[in-house]
Parts: structure tokens; C-alpha cells; sequence
């Protein structure tokens, strides 16, 4: 291949994973000890998820090393698919 | 070539970059394919959030954090096998790659128990205990088994590409210059731990 | 693979013999794989369609019966939705003239291309196969809602089934279509150096990639409800079969995109080389292509006024309705303003191609009536719908495709149609179609439903009306198909460049070369549509 590409070494996937690891823990904690919450314990359930998610699409994917056409058009589609959510809860709450 | 003439961008050569666009666009429809089944939960949660509180009481959460971890760990070490391929060292990626297959395995082999645990408790729909339950915790079991079992699907159809490759990267097919169908089945491979990400809060984690 | 030799054999001359055919890797040979299976269930549609005709000729059941009607329209609606307008223009000419228009020698993944048309096989066999197995076809509409889908008797699984398989064929033309444009655009093609053909199947492609998995989930659990009895949208345990249309048209109303966007790709091609002038609006034709297909998304409430979905919901979904016009409006002004002082030519793709812009205002006028939401309440499910869907689909899309296949059948066969009679082909089945489908609108006005075989006294005239509109449309149809089929046998040969176009497909050799070009095609200077000669004012 003629353009170079970056390479992660072995000790940043290591850390992805730590970091990983501490996010689950986290979120297990505040949803078994933190139950008095409430509603607040979905919304930081799905913040951390997201994080999460960020964190494997970002480092484990490769994200953050690839061109910015990836990462624009995956934020495109997560957005339609926000509006979707957003749009489709809307029906419901407004019966 | 003399006499003869090819066009300087062909379908026909081979172009990591292009199979690995292919790729991303894929996940995309595999990341709505799931979309649909969490634009359900979502509905069916927001109208019987107590329902769906109750019913998730029945699952474990600490086998699907077990189960969390293994992913992750697989995760990784998928994504170090691809490191270690492009630094030229097949060895290496091959043992890490079994590493993934085998948590592969026990993630199955968890799921396959506490599904045991479910049907042997009349979790099953149709089962007599099922048909008892309140409609809202009939919907959230519904979910379950359709999202998880969805997702376990994902994770053997990773496995079969991730040994295919395994078995590219022993004959040499796979190496240290022509990796993309390895990084193409980590993608894969990292998009079935993405969905976990999700799921496992939103079922096991609603106390 | 790369090298070719300087003269190489046309692409229909290559290898000889069925497996040839059908395991080829070649996107032309794929497009008229393609072609020739898209063009049989569509001929397998009209039938059902003239059917459905002649038992409406007149009231109560003449011919079929109720049940059989039921099954019937569903058969017509899933073939003509799944087997033949969604494919028809992306999978044929698409396939066949994408590469060659970017300047490549085929598309990025010549064997999942073979393997979408396969899929498309596969799931046409299961589509038909309800006509065998089970206890016959769906009777639900194309539209399979929940619960009665789930409950019904009828072989819905296998259709469903059917439905899922050709929406995985069709997200795989979508994908190669993508990186095509992508990745092998010819050196010095940028992206708004394209033809607006290539932009219009970029947009689509978009949607195809990322709507149809939605539908392939919801039909999912359509299966799953009917096999497993997981049931999710079952109203008995809590279900809401109002998610259940949610969903499908959060898929299908961008597939009503699907159907359109790439049609008026093939108008924006046909346009400037009738007129041998620039396109006026390059940039406003590729983008609101993109623009379509993004508002698209966002207004598939729009078939769900009278489902008890909310009244503040409803009301967002009609206004964002509307916004889809601006996109398409646009398009059609810059048509407009593209022929106006070119030097035109009168040639049958130009026929088609005004016919088109002709149904396509009736179709999307009608669609703003019915988009309306208080004209809605009253219009939902009658056969103003139908004649709305039917403009929009067979008079819009279905005319573009006839005319595309005009266009660029002296390039696919080298071989040139007998042109008058072509004409005359175009004639009838314009007038059959608008004696079809005005009728429809009227009737659907005064109150008639749809999806019965049978209806009031009051409703007979125009009924017949519309009936004598099939026969000639059919006519019409079939004096197409018989030029076309002579021609293919024993045409003229067709010069190289017969409507003296200049995006790249007319520089080669009609047909094509097997690897499409033997010398590197020179691109236009200015973009695709600058006609040397042509007195731009
Ligand atoms: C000669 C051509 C055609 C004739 C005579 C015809 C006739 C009809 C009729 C009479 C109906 C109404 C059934 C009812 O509601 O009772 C119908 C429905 C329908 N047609 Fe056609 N049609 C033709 C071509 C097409 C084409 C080209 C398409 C699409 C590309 C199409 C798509 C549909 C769909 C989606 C329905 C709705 C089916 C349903 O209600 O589930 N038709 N057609």
C-alpha cells in the first residue's frame, strides 16, 4: 500500500480496555447500589454506554486514526437515528 | 503491457480502502438493524416502565457483567491481533485471534445457561408461567430473547470470520501488507461488542 | 485483471453459454441479468394488475372472488414494490452504466454484485413460491400490518420471508454503488463532476443502505411472531400495532424515494442531450437529490394520519410533507429551464422524459393533497390513493425506466429501434395510463375504497373507464416490447454515439467493450453537460 497507515501498539489497546473495564464497573455499581436515582440511573446507564461505545468506535475501530469522511458519516447516521427516536417517542408521549 | 491498456482505477483491483468503506457501510446497517429492535424497547419501556423494572429482576446481572467483560476482552484482543499482523508477527495474531474465539465461546456458553434458566422457569413464551405474567413483563421477555438471541446469532456469525481469516493469515493470504479482511472481521467483531454495550444496561442493569 | 488488450471483444461476445450469464462478474452483464428478471415480474405484475381491472369492470364478483381479490392486489403490490420498481432502474441501468459514466471498468465489488442478484433470485422464488406452498398468497397488502398479518391463514411468512431476502439484495447494490462513487470515480472526476445519473443513484443508495435494514428487523419480528410466537405487536398482550406502522414506513416511505430519485436521474441525463445543452443547475439537481433523500427520512408519518397516532405528531409529519416538494420543484424548474432555447430533438427518450415531468406533477400534486392532513382524513384509503401511488410509481418511475431503456438501448445492444413505431408505443400507453389512473383520482374523490373487489352502483362508469384504460395501456406496452424484441433481433446497427451525448458511456463503442473503454475517456471540459456547440444564453 502506497500511503502509510498508523499502527496502535499492544499498551494503548491495553489501556482502551482498562478504561473499558472501569466504565462497566461504574455503571453496574450505580445501577445495583444507586437505586434511589430513579430515573437518573437509565439516563447515566446509557451516558456511560455511550461513552463506552465512543471509546471501542474510537480506539478499538480505529476511528480516531481514520480519515474524517468516517467519522462524519457515522455521525451522520446516529444522528438520523436519534431523530428517529426523537420522533417516534414524540408520537407516544403526545397521545 | 505493451499494446495494451487498463484504466487507472479498476473494479478489479484489489483495494484495501474500498473493502474497508464497504465494511463501515455494512456495520451502519447492522448499527439500524438493531436501531429497530431499541426504537421498540424504547416504546414498550416508556409505556410500562414498572413492568419492564420488575421483569429485569429475573435476569442476573452478574453474569451479563461476566459476559461484559469477555467481550471487552475479546475486543481487545482482536484489535491487538491486527497489531500484530501489520508489525509482520502472524504468530502472535493467530494466538490472540483464538483468544477472541474462545470468549467467544464462553459468552455463548454463559447466554446458553441463563436462557436455560429462563425456559426451565416457564420464561418461555407460551409456557404457563409465561401467559401469567402482566403484558408488560411478556414484552420485555419478548425483547430479550429476540435482541439477545439476535445479537448471539452476531456472535457466532463473527466467530465463523474470524476463523476463516485465522485460516487466511496461516496459508500467508492474510499478512503483514494485505490485512483487510482481518481488520474487516475486527470491525465486525467490535460492532457485536458495541451492541452488548447497549444491551446490557438496558436489560439487566434497570433497578 | 488490469491489462487489456487494445481491441477487445464487446461484452456480448466474450463467452458464450448460460453459466456465462449467470455467474458473471461483468456489472453489464449483471445490469441485464437484472433487466430481463425485473422486466418479467413486471409483465407478471401487470397481468395481476389487468386482472384486478377486469373483475372491477363491473360490480360484485364477475371473475374472482373476494379472497382471491385480497391475494391478488397483495401479489401485485409485493412484485411491483419489492420485485420490480425498487430494483428496476438501480439494479439495471444502474449496474450497466454507473462505471462506465465514471470512467471505471466496473463497480468496487464485482462478486457481491453478482451475489445481490442472486439474493434477488432467491427471494423472487419465495415471493412466488406463496402461489404453491402454504395456503396461498398473503392477503394482508403489500403492506403486511400487524395483527392482521399475524393472524391471517395465509402464506405471510414465506412473503415476508421473500421481503427480507430482496432488501439484503438491494442493500448490497446500494453498498457497491457507494464505494464505486467513492473509490473509482476516473482521475480528475470529482464529485461535482459527475453526471447527475451517478448523483441521483449516490443518493439513493444512501437509502437503500439505510432504511432497508429497519424493515428487514420489523418483518423479523413479523416472523418471529408468526414462527415463535414472539409476539411484539399483538394488541391481546400490550402490543401496539401502531409501532408496527411506524416501522414499516420508516423504511418505506424513503423506498417511495428509492423509486423516484433514481428516475429523475435518468430525466436529468435525457434532458441536456435532447436539448444539447448544459443542465441548468447542476448543483441544484445534485444536491436536492441528497435533499429528497435526507427530508425523506423524516416524513413517514405522513401514511399514518387516520391510525390514532397524536394529533401534534400528525400535524409535524404533514408540515415536514411538504418541505419535500421545495427539493423536487427545484428539480423540475431546472428541467424546464434546460430546454428552454436549447435545440431540441424530438426523439422518444425526450417523449418519456416530458411524460415524465407531466405524471410525475399529477403524481406529486396529488401526493401534497393527500399529504394534507385534513384532506388526508377524508382521502386515506380511497382510490385517490391509488391513482396518487400509481402516477407517481408507474407514470413517474415506470415511464423513466421505458425511456432510459430507449436511451440507452443502441449503447447495451448496438443495435437501433425502429423509431416511429417507438412513438406511436409512447402514445398509446401515455394516454392509457392517464384513461387508467385519472379515473382513479375522481373515484377515490367521490369515496370509493380500495383493496375491494367490488363497490356501488354510483362508482360503474368510471370504473369501466379505467378498465378500457388497461386495455390500451396494455396495448400500448406490448407494441413497445415487440419493437424492442425485433430490434434486439435484427435492429440497424446503432452508431456509437446516435443522440450525440457527452458523458462517457457515448465514447465508447456501442456495445461496450468487455473491460468498457479501449482508450482513457476523455472527460468534458466544464463538467459532464458542456455541449461544445451549443449557444448557451
Ligand atoms: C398495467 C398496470 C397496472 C394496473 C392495471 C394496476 C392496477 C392496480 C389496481 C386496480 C390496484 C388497486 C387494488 C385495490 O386497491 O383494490 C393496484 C394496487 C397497487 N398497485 Fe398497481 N397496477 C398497475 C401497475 C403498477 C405498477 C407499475 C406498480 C408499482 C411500481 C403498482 C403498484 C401497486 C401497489 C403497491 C398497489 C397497492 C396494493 C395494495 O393495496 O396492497 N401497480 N394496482
Amino acid at each position: 500500500m502506497e500511503d502509510s497507515y498508523h499502527i496502535t501498539g499492544y499498551a494503548e489497546h491495553f489501556g482502551t480496555w482498562v478504561s473499558l473495564i472501569l466504565l462497566t464497573f461504574m455503571t453496574v455499581f450505580i445501577s445495583v447500589f444507586g437505586a434511589d436515582l430513579n430515573t437518573l440511573t437509565v439516563a447515566t446507564a446509557l451516558f456511560i454506554a455511550s461513552v463506552k461505545a465512543l471509546v471501542v468506535a474510537y480506539y478499538f475501530m480505529h476511528l480516531k486514526y481514520d480519515p474524517k469522511i468516517y467519522r462524519i458519516m457515522i455521525l451522520i447516521v446516529m444522528s438520523m437515528f436519534v431523530i428517529f427516536l426523537i420522533m417516534l417517542i414524540f408520537d407516544y408521549l403526545t397521545r | 503491457m505493451e499494446h495494451s491498456f487498463s484504466l487507472p482505477n479498476s473494479g478489479h483491483n484489489y483495494d484495501a480502502k474500498a473493502s474497508k468503506l464497504g465494511m463501515w457501510l455494512f456495520l451502519y446497517t447492522e448499527l439500524l438493524l438493531f436501531g429497530g429492535l431499541f426504537m421498540v424497547y424504547m416504546v414498550y419501556r416508556a409505556l410500562n416502565p414498572d413492568a419492564f423494572l420488575i421483569a429485569s429482576f429475573n435476569l442476573n446481572v452478574w453474569l451479563g457483567t461476566i459476559n461484559t467483560v469477555v467481550l471487552l476482552t475479546s475486543s481487545m484482543t482482536v484489535a491487538m491481533s491486527i497489531t500484530a499482523i501489520q508489525k509482520g508477527n502472524s504468530k502472535l495474531s493467530l494466538i490472540l485471534l483464538a483468544l477472541t474465539v474462545a470468549a467467544a465461546v464462553i459468552f455463548l456458553v454463559i447466554k446458553y445457561f441463563e436462557w436455560g434458566a429462563k425456559i426451565e422457569h416457564g420464561f418461555w413464551p407460551g409456557m404457563d408461567h409465561f401467559t401469567n405474567l402482566p403484558f408488560g413483563e411478556q414484552l420485555y421477555f419478548y425483547l430479550y430473547f429476540f435482541m439477545t438471541g439476535l445479537h448471539g446469532l452476531h456472535v457466532v456469525v463473527g466467530m465463523v470470520f474470524i476463523l476463516i481469516v485465522m485460516k487466511k493469515i496461516k496459508n500467508g493470504s492474510q499478512n503483514k501488507n494485505k490485512n483487510q479482511l482481518l481488520e474487516n472481521s475486527g470491525l465486525y467483531w467490535h460492532l457485536v461488542d458495541l451492541i452488548w454495550i447497549y444491551l446490557f444496561p438496558l436489560f439487566y442493569l434497570i433497578h | 485483471m488490469t491489462g487489456t488488450s487494445a481491441s477487445q471483444p464487446s461484452y456480448l461476445d466474450v463467452t458464450k453459454g448460460l453459466f456465462s450469464w449467470i455467474f458473471t462478474l461483468d456489472h453489464k452483464r449483471i445490469g441485464l441479468l437484472y433487466l430481463y428478471t425485473v422486466g418479467s415480474f413486471f409483465l407478471v405484475g401487470v397481468i395481476l394488475g389487468v386482472i384486478m381491472r377486469l373483475e372491477l369492470f363491473n360490480p360484485g364478483a364477475d371473475i374472482i372472488e373476494a379472497q382471491t381479490y385480497n391475494q391478488v392486489f397483495t401479489l401485485h403490490g409485493v412484485i411491483m414494490v419489492f420485485l420490480f420498481i425498487i430494483p428496476s432502474i438501480p439494479a439495471v441501468f444502474g449496474n450497466f452504466f454507473l462505471p462506465i459514466m465514471l470512467g471505471t471498468d466496473d463497480v468496487a465489488f464485482p462478486r457481491i454484485n453478482l451475489m445481490s442478484w442472486w439474493l434477488y433470485v432467491i427471494g423472487a422464488i419465495f415471493a412466488l413460491g406463496t402461489l404453491i406452498f402454504g395456503d396461498g398468497p398473503a392477503d394482508t397488502g403489500w403492506t403486511f400490518y400487524a395483527p392482521y398479518s399475524v393472524k391471517t391463514g395465509t402464506n405471510v411468512s414465506m412473503t415476508v420471508l421473500a421481503a427480507f431476502v430482496l432488501g439484503f439484495s438491494s442493500i448490497l447494490t446500494g453498498l457497491n454503488f457507494i464505494v464505486t462513487i467513492h473509490r473509482l470515480r476516473a482521475p480528475g472526476m470529482g464529485f461535482n463532476d459527475m453526471p447527475l445519473f451517478s448523483w441521483a443513484l449516490y443518493a439513493t443508495s444512501w437509502i437503500q443502505l439505510l432504511a432497508t435494514p429497519i424493515i428487514g428487523i420489523t418483518l423479523l419480528m413479523i416472523l418471529a411472531e408468526r414462527v415463535l410466537g414472539i409476539g411484539l405487536f399483538d394488541p391481546a398482550i400490550g402490543g401496539d400495532p401502531i409501532l408496527y406502522q411506524h416501522l414499516f414506513w420508516i423504511y418505506s416511505h424513503p423506498a417511495v424515494y428509492i423509486m423516484a430519485l433514481p428516475a429523475m436521474g435518468i430525466v436529468s441525463e435525457i434532458i441536456p442531450t435532447f436539448s444539447q445543452r448544459t443542465i441548468f443547475g447542476y448543483k441544484a439537481i445534485a444536491y436536492s437529490s441528497m435533499g429528497i433523500a435526507l427530508v425523506g427520512y423524516f416524513v413517514w408519518g405522513h401514511h399514518m394520519f387516520t391510525s390514532g397516532m397524536s394529533g401534534p405528531s400528525a400535524w409535524i409529519f404533514s408540515l415536514l410533507t411538504f418541505f419535500v416538494a421545495i427539493p423536487t420543484s427545484i428539480k423540475v424548474f431546472n428541467w424546464l429551464a434546460t430546454l428552454y432555447k436549447g435545440s431540441i430533438d424530438i426523439e422518444v427518450p425526450l417523449l418519456y422524459a416530458l411524460a415524465f415531468i407531466f405524471n410525475f406533477l399529477i403524481g406529486g400534486l396529488t401526493g401534497l393533497v393527500v399529504g394534507a392532513l385534513a384532506a388526508d382524513v377524508h382521502l386515506h384509503d380511497t382510490y385517490f390513493v391509488v391513482g396518487h401511488f400509481h402516477y407517481v410509481m408507474l407514470g413517474g418511475t415506470g415511464f423513466a425506466f421505458i425511456g432510459g431503456l430507449h436511451y440507452w438501448f443502441p449503447k447495451m445492444w448496438g443495435k437501433m429501434y425502429n423509431k416511429a413505431v417507438a412513438k406511436l408505443a409512447f402514445a398509446i400507453i401515455f394516454i392509457g395510463l392517464n384513461i387508467l389512473y385519472f379515473p382513479m383520482l375522481i373515484l377515490g374523490v367521490m369515496g370509493m375504497p380500495r383493496r375491494y373487489y367490488d363497490y356501488l352502483p354510483e362508482f360503474h362508469t368510471l370504473n369501466q373507464v379505467s378498465t378500457v384504460g388497461s386495455w390500451i395501456m396494455v396495448t400500448g406496452l406490448i407494441i413497445m416490447l415487440v419493437n424492442l424484441f425485433i430490434a434486439h433481433r435484427k435492429g440497424k446497427k446503432a452508431p456509437d454515439n446516435p443522440w450525440n451525448g457527452i458523458t462517457l458511456e457515448w465514447q465508447t463503442k456501442s456495445p461496450p467493450p468487455l473491460y468498457n473503454f479501449d482508450k482513457m475517456p476523455k472527460l468534458a471540459k466544464g463538467g459532464p453537460y458542456n455541449y461544445p456547440n451549443a449557444k448557451n444564453s
